[in-house]
């Protein structure tokens, strides 16, 4: 005989021995909370949008007054009404594929739904970082391009203070703390990915390269 | 939820439940983890069943949710090494039906098992659970030319395990 019969021989005898569980049990089952890795993955983006998009919110009025005095404030006000238009355009997309997931559909097609939903959530964590970016670069361009006028916001009270050093200073400030928090960033998705989608993807690899 | 749709799920759940405990015994090893993965694909089973419209076999669909559940959405809730072996999990009844070769064998056979991949073991599985081709490519979303190709890959791997 086969070996392979023999353990299919083997496997169907199991049967009988498999445990029973009482419908009871069954109905207290169902009423508990699943863990699995969708739910957990909605939970993540959705405080990742709420997050992103609330960042702006923690900008003090004051650096608005100073934005002003650079006469840029139609040009954020422009620029916030399109980041929230794209905030909805994103929170539209997420929305269609997390309904798009469906447990029924097969393996293959539902591991291509999850990282799709993934990946729009990873889309605006992006747009986000290129976004204060390229605002960071251009208000410190406008900004320093008008030294006196950057200086004469900061320093209201007209305390003696060396210019040039103060510029330098505050470029350097700047720059660190955008690196840090890129590298907070990169920490943070590592971990992500780490906990939630590295044997998602691992499985889903394994299943593209069987059909190429 | 109605209690009409819990009471006819639990019954036909209840009927067709050795599928679910087939499906923990090829992806754990203790007992602890078969009963959480169990766990998970009863409330994932439960949460697809108003959707289920009977177009396809009650048994057909809880292979494919129990299958996507161990392999796509079950998220271990311990990362401690499984201390015992899969086929001592196996508590068979008759023991005496094998002789100790084939005893040896199926030992070998079933932790071989355990080593594969997450989608190896889901063929391996839909293959005792005497699944066609066109059924095991459907489940996973693969071509069934694949499917034999790869299910033919895992057979020979389980064979020179035994005959090395």
């Amino acid at each position: 005989m086969d070996e392979l019969d023999i353990l299919k021989r083997d496997w169907k005898k199991q049967e009988a021995t498999l445990p029973k569980i009482s419908y009871d049990d069954i109905y207290k089952m169902i009423h508990k909370k699943s863990s699995s890795i969708v739910k957990w993955i909605l939970i993540i983006s959705i405080l990742e949008l709420l997050f992103w998009s609330g960042l702006n919110l923690l900008i003090p009025d004051s650096y608005l007054e100073i934005y002003e005095k650079f006469n840029l404030k139609t040009f954020l006000l422009v620029t916030q009404i399109i980041h929230y238009v794209v905030v909805v355009i994103f929170i539209y997309f997420f929305y269609n594929n997390y309904k798009a997931i469906c447990v029924s559909e097969n393996t293959n097609l539902l591991m291509k739904r999850i990282i799709k939903t993934r990946k729009t959530v990873n889309y605006y964590v992006y747009y986000n970082i290129i976004v204060y970016v390229l605002l960071s670069i251009i208000l410190n361009v406008v900004m320093f391009s008008n030294p006196e006028t950057l200086i004469d916001a900061l320093n209201p009270e007209n305390l003696n203070i060396d210019g040039d050093k103060f510029l330098n200073i505050m470029l350097i400030v700047q720059i660190v703390t955008l690196i840090i928090m890129l590298g907070l960033l990169c920490l943070y998705y590592r971990i992500i990915y780490g906990i939630l989608l590295r044997r998602l993807s691992k499985n889903y690899k394994e299943l593209a390269t069987m059909n190429n | 939820m109605n209690k009409e749709l819990e009471h006819k799920f639990i019954s036909e759940f209840q009927e067709n439940q050795n599928i679910v405990h087939k499906v923990c015994r090829i992806y754990t090893s203790d007992q602890e983890s078969h009963n959480d993965l169990f766990q998970e694909i009863t409330i994932q089973l439960w949460k697809a069943y108003p959707k289920f419209r009977g177009d396809s076999k009650l048994s057909t669909w809880m292979y494919r949710i129990g299958l996507n559940t161990a392999i796509t959405l079950y998220r271990k809730s311990k990362r401690s090494v499984p201390t015992q072996d899969f086929d001592t999990v196996l508590h068979r009844i008759e023991s005496t039906d094998y002789d100790n070769t084939e005893e040896e064998q199926l030992k070998l056979m079933y932790k071989a098992i355990h080593q594969l991949s997450d989608i190896d073991k889901g063929l391996i599985f839909l293959y005792l659970e005497d699944k066609n081709y066109s059924e095991i490519s459907e489940t996973l979303g693969i071509s069934e030319v694949n499917a034999r190709v790869k299910m033919n890959r895992i057979k020979t791997r389980l064979k020179t395990i035994l005959n090395p």
